[in-house]
């Protein structure tokens, strides 16, 4: 079955024709192009296909593009913006937050997620906040650092 | 995934012809277990229905007497923040907020969290402790069902598969009521269960009653364990104590898995428990 | 190597140049490869059994199927492949030898039709016996894994014993052995495992091929070694190297199973098939880790002998692999062990004997640090548990017999000095180490609530950096007005920083801007066709590439303004970017020159320059190309639930020797991310085979550490004890950061319920049987 959606993936309203069982993930990179979201696992264990849906962080592997119409996505790709990078890139930047890099932009929608409900978290919520982003290259300290710094230099 | 139709009916009224057409229907909550059933093949559904858009499905309300009434689509995340909720049922809270990752919680809902009817699903042994009862609807109508009577063991619900969780109803719980939830797991964030439990006692007159203990990953699937609460009643020895255990122990029939053997998850559950049990009485010395 | 200048890059915070690119999504993984919108896409049928004869029946309907552009079996394309050994089909011909290997290749117009036609394919399975673990396999008269390994092409090469199926067996001996157990006033003997892991990468292994009109076969391919595979590949296929072209691209985790063939060889074989369109191969999460590679699983039985005043006078070790049925992309892995399986001490008499044992189940390719973790598990615990029996201090019997600097180890080695002791002291000072308690031994009383208990452990490591005599590196500069400063190097950036350190050196050496220099990835049709470039030791490989191209670089661009000038080079330099000359006090914006030219010439220069860098071999012998030891040194403090054996990290210390901190945020970071994945080796990460079938063949059954399972404190350290023949006098650091971690962790769990863990991983349950144990002998 098809199904005429809109999308409003990074502050841009964008429509596409999506089976049923399409997911979002598939939608995201394969229908928009957006291949910064990652495909790790699709069990929802890596959270390496993280976005923000409507403000809120989601596994994009186990939604259904449908699911999803009319609501707003964010993803890695739309974090920064003309005026440069996002903070939390920044931070990750300068921090070591990135090795390989196939978990980063999923790492930073978690972390995008948290700072919107909490505009300075202490170690322990972050940590909680990226239980469900797997790394493999075990960065997590640095990431969390990242996150730490990001959130200060925002006020 | 198999290609398969989607539908999120408006109204139960829109619900009942897509329930009765005679094809294999499959109810999306969060879809969190729902699509990696039918991604390794275990469902093979023609539709899917989504509840997530039906009336009174998101509700959360809470009444100091008569409790509070949960939305079948109320996501775990809610229960793991909301303010009623901690407040008014810290257990289940607690719980929430140990269950899985953000992105699973965001997702997941109360009645695919119910309705997913594994012996190591955590939220149920919060919602055994608070007495929850389920309300279904099903085209033949509705009815009740205590998460208590809910399992049948071995995965399987006393659900129909035609019929959806609308909500979830727990009574009100005066407020000197202590609960603990303890779990072990292979890794911290709750992969692999070995055993968990919910335990809880209300205070009064300087005393614990009303226990409640509920297992997880100790059986066939998860339950309250009477014969031990019952030992527990007023102001539990250390004697009691040991007894209540025992009896836990009696109840349980723990399988063997590839990450912890029977009778090692009994060996853990022992210590959770003494632990919970301990907890409690010390809280109720503290107030 | 001469430091000329006050480093102003070197030893600096360098953030990594890739890390913009991977935070903004733009980075390029093994799935984003997009050639032509009418790419084919392919994908595998994975035999389910193994040891079996099979048959592959309804053939016609998968290759008829519509979508379908190409199929193929082990029928259609019978090869082998291997570096040194090959002892594995490309694709399985009539019988298979593990589960997980590849029956057959598809390539249709979309992933799903693929995989609906590899549906209709009917595998049946005519079972074999088959060899499921050492033991098996070393039992005489038992199945043998491969009866007909005796013609494999490079069968000859390997020290086996089929029969009994071993793959090949390294042993190095000193001394005289009896002497030095006779020497001893006591002997312990103890045994040691430690599971299969799987590397697990997030990005799961992929890439895609074309055929080009001449008939050559492109591939860009997200992997950490792709001369070797090009080798492999081309051997497998009777293709000339110079036919195969490898595009690299950012690799998303490696660990070392993106190192040797696994998928790679089918993509190619498949795409040959498809008359010049594109084929992607991108294999799921669950044929990651049931189709690829796992890493080798541990039998070690120990035995060693002090004398009272805690001299160590004799080891015997003997350290057997499972590798499971190929056993080519191990052989590295046996050289190292045998090199330093006596742990990092001076011992007089030792034999050591390392043995790589087939058995059907996935072939194994080195983790991140080549067994020595699982070496120093079994020889970190010994030594505790030795210096418990004569009433020592541990840390004073380790600093007594640990290898020094001048130690002739090796008939052509000699010990540099190094970073032990000081590894040693700094993680025990970074836990507040409490000079030990008795190992705590406990009768809890029945009734009270449990307790949780606390305890220390450490232990020291050393590592062997074996440059093999193939192991160059090459790397080109091209300096011009469009690309400014281009760097091709031929080793792969696999998130350990190998860019950002060609470029931090790069603008150090001849004193230009970061903001100028890119780094190419690596393209072997750049490289001559024999090419072979190493995978690993980069830092010293391509650090001394690099320092000679570079150095080329410089004296082509003075040079060039020398004749203009007139002036000697000798007086001349480039600084901050502009050519100057000391003599004449004249400058020239280096961009000024690429944009205009000087002097008569005024068309813009290019500048280029290759060079190439080859590791001194001093002779076949193993120990000739041993360059150096890396030293480490781990130390944990953790919380044992005396009750369930549950464990939780509090602290965690871990030194390396690096010899000098490059870029110290980056090796920071390396060791930090070392630190995480040994809790995770330590604690939770088991292959699961039933019937010699993965199981663990996803995120939930085999669970890596998350942030929960992060220790509460990380204390990485930085240790420089500089190599005196390394670039800058640095020293490689990925293999070795994990040694000493699991060891650490075992001891401090001794000290805090007095049981040893001697199988990794250490369970709960496991713990909690031994803690059953010790209180059944003691009641
Ligand atoms: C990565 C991961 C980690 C997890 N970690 C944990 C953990 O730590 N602890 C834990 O306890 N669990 C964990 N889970 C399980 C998770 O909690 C459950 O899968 C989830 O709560 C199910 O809710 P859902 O709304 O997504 O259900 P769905 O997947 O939508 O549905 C599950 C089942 O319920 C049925 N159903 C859904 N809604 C209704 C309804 N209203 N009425 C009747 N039937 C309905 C569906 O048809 C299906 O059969 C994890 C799962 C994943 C994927």
């Amino acid at each position: 079955m098809k199904h005429e959606i809109q999308l409003i993936v990074n502050g841009e309203t964008r429509s596409l024709t999506v089976e049923s069982q399409q997911t979002l993930l598939e939608a995201l990179r394969e229908d928009l192009g957006l291949t910064g979201v990652k495909h790790g696992c699709s069990t929802g264990e890596c959270g390496a296909c993280s976005v923000l849906l409507n403000g809120e962080v989601v596994n994009s592997c186990m939604v259904l593009a449908v699911e999803a119409a009319d609501a707003e996505i964010l993803t890695a790709e739309g974090l920064a913006t003309d005026e440069g990078l996002h903070p939390l890139q920044k931070s990750f930047i300068d921090h070591h937050g990135v090795q390989c890099g196939y978990c980063a932009s999923g790492m930073l929608i978690s972390a995008k997620a948290l700072l919107n409900r909490t505009s300075r978290p202490h170690e322990e919520e972050i940590r909680e906040a990226l239980v469900g982003n797997l790394c493999r290259c075990g960065a997590y300290a640095d990431i969390i650092k990242s996150i730490q710094v990001a959130s200060r230099a925002r006020r | 995934m198999k290609a398969f139709d989607y539908i999120r009916p408006k109204s139960l009224e829109e619900a009942v012809g897509h329930l009765t057409q005679g094809k294999r229907v499959n109810i999306l909550g969060g879809g969190v277990t729902l699509f990696l059933q039918i991604q390794n093949n275990e469902l093979t559904p023609d539709v899917i229905l989504d509840v997530k858009a039906l009336p009174g499905f998101h509700d959360i309300r809470y009444h100091h007497h008569h409790g509070l009434k949960l939305g079948a689509a109320v996501n775990l995340q809610h229960l793991a923040t909301g303010l009623e909720i901690r407040r008014h049922y810290p257990l289940l809270n607690q719980t929430a907020q140990e269950l899985a990752s953000p992105q699973i919680r965001n997702r997941a809902t109360i009645g695919g969290t119910l309705a997913w009817a594994s012996p190591v699903s955590e939220l149920v042994a919060p919602m055994l402790c608070y007495d929850a009862v389920c309300h279904t609807w099903s085209p033949r109508g509705t009815r009740t069902i205590p998460v208590s009577e809910l399992y049948l063991g071995d995965f399987k619900t006393a659900l129909e598969p035609d019929e959806l969780i609308t909500h979830i109803h727990l009574p009100s719980f005066p407020a000197r009521t202590y609960g603990v939830y303890q779990r072990q797991t292979i890794r911290h964030d709750g992969r692999r269960m070995i055993a968990g439990a919910a335990t809880l006692a209300i205070h009064k007159h300087h005393t614990l009653t009303n226990w409640r203990i509920a297992v997880l990953g100790v059986d066939d699937r998860p339950k309250r364990v009477p014969e031990a609460e019952a030992l527990l009643e007023g102001a539990p020895a250390e004697a009691d104590i040991a007894r209540a255990l025992e009896a836990v122990q009696e109840n349980i029939h723990p399988q063997d898995v590839v990450y912890a053997r029977s009778d090692y998850r009994r060996a853990v559950l022992n210590a959770l428990l003494q632990r919970s049990i301990h907890d409690i009485i010390s809280n109720l010395q503290d107030s | 190597m001469m430091i000329s200048r006050k480093p102003h890059v070197i030893g600096k915070p360098f953030p990594l140049i890739e890390a913009q690119k991977k935070l903004t999504g733009v980075t390029c993984y093994a799935g984003d490869e997009t050639i032509t919108p009418d790419m084919l896409h392919a994908r595998i049928l994975f035999s389910q059994r193994p040891s079996a004869r099979f048959r592959l029946d309804n053939l016609d309907a998968a290759r008829h199927f519509p979508g379908v552009a190409a199929l193929l079996t082990g029928q259609d394309l019978a090869t082998r492949m291997g570096q040194t050994i090959r002892d594995r089909e490309l694709l399985a011909v009539e019988r298979v030898y593990f589960a997980g290997q590849p029956l057959a290749v598809i390539a249709a117009e979309t992933p799903e039709i693929a995989d609906e036609a590899l549906a209709l394919i009917q595998v049946t399975y005519e079972d074999l016996p088959a060899v499921l673990d050492i033991e098996q396999a070393l039992t005489p008269g038992g199945p043998q894994v491969h009866p007909d390994f005796d013609d494999y092409p490079g069968a000859d090469a390997l020290n086996a014993d089929p029969q009994q199926n071993i793959a090949h067996s390294l042993t190095f001996t000193r001394g005289d052995i009896e002497q030095g157990f006779a020497e001893a006033d006591v002997i312990l003997e103890r045994s040691y495992t430690a599971a299969h892991l799987q590397h697990a990468p997030m990005e799961t292994h992929g890439g895609v091929a074309q055929r080009q009109p001449d008939g050559s076969l492109t591939m860009w391919m997200h992997l950490q070694a792709p001369f070797l595979q090009r080798k492999i590949i081309a051997q497998a296929l009777h293709m000339d190297p110079a036919q195969i072209r490898i595009i690299t691209g950012c690799v998303g985790g490696s660990f070392g199973g993106k190192v040797f063939v696994s998928v790679e060889g089918a993509l190619a074989a498949i795409a040959l098939q498809t008359e010049g369109r594109p084929v992607r191969l991108l294999l799921t999460r669950e044929e990651e880790f049931a189709g690829t590679f796992t890493a080798p699983a541990m039998r070690a039985h120990v035995k060693m002998g002090a004398t009272r005043d805690g001299r160590i006078t004799a080891i015997e070790a003997t350290y057997d692999w499972d590798v499971g049925a190929s056993v080519d992309a191990a052989l590295f892995h046996l050289q190292a062990v045998a090199l330093a399986g006596t742990g990092p001490y001076a011992i007089p008499n030792a034999t050591i004997r390392s043995r790589a044992i087939y058995t059907n189940l996935l072939p194994s390719a080195p983790l991140r640090g080549l067994g020595i973790a699982q070496v120093h598990w079994a020889i970190e615990q010994h030594v505790a548990e030795l210096a418990e029996m004569l009433n020592m201090n541990p840390i004073t019997m380790r600093q007594w017999n640990l290898v020094k600097g001048g130690d002739r180890l090796f008939p052509n080695f000699t010990m540099h000095a190094n970073g032990l002791q000081t590894c040693g002291l700094q993680v025990i000072d970074a836990i507040n180490w409490r000079p030990a308690a008795p190992a705590h031994s406990y009768h809890a009383p029945p009734g009270a609530a449990p307790k949780k208990r606390i305890g220390q452990g450490m232990a020291i490591g050393w590592s062997p950096i074996i440059l093999s005599d193939q192991c160059g590196s090459s790397v080109s500069i091209r300096i011009d007005k469009d690309n400014l400063c281009d760097i091709i190097v031929d080793g792969v950036d696999i998130g350990q920083g190998l860019y950002a350190f060609v470029t931090q050196l790069a603008s150090f050496e001849l004193n230009i801007p970061v903001e100028w220099i890119t780094v190419e990835p690596t393209d072997t049709a750049n490289y001559p066709p024999d090419w072979e470039a190493t995978y690993h030791n980069l830092l010293w490989s391509t650090g001394h590439a690099l320092l000679k191209a570079t150095a080329k670089m410089k004296r082509q661009i003075l040079t060039y303004l020398a004749k203009v000038w007139k002036e000697p080079i000798s007086n001349m330099d480039i600084v901050d970017g502009e050519i100057i000359s000391y003599a004449s006090r004249r400058r020239f914006p280096l961009l000024d020159l690429l944009e205009n030219g000087a002097g008569e010439e005024t068309s813009p220069p290019v500048f280029s320059v290759t060079a190439t860098y080859r590791p001194p071999n001093a002779g076949g012998s193993i120990d000739s190309l041993l360059q150096s030891f890396a030293a480490t040194a781990y130390a944990a403090e953790v919380q044992v639930d005396e009750k369930t054996g549950g464990v939780t990290i509090l602290k965690l210390a871990a030194a390396a020797d690096v010899g000098h901190a490059l870029n110290p945020e980056s090796v920071k970071a390396q060791i930090k991310g070392g630190m995480i994945q040994s809790v995770s080796f330590t604690l939770l990460e088991e292959m699961i085979f039933e019937n010699g079938v993965p199981r663990s063949n996803n995120f939930r059954d085999y669970p890596i550490a998350t942030t929960a399972d992060m220790p509460q404190q990380l204390h990485p350290i930085v240790v420089e004890v500089p190599q005196q023949s390394g670039p800058y006098g640095a020293r490689d650091l990925s293999h070795h950061v994990q040694v000493g971690a699991a060891p650490a962790i075992a001891n401090a769990i001794y000290r805090a319920v007095g049981v040893r863990i001697r199988d990794l991983p250490i369970t709960a349950q496991r713990i909690y049987d031994a803690m059953q144990a010790k209180r059944a002998e003691e009641a």
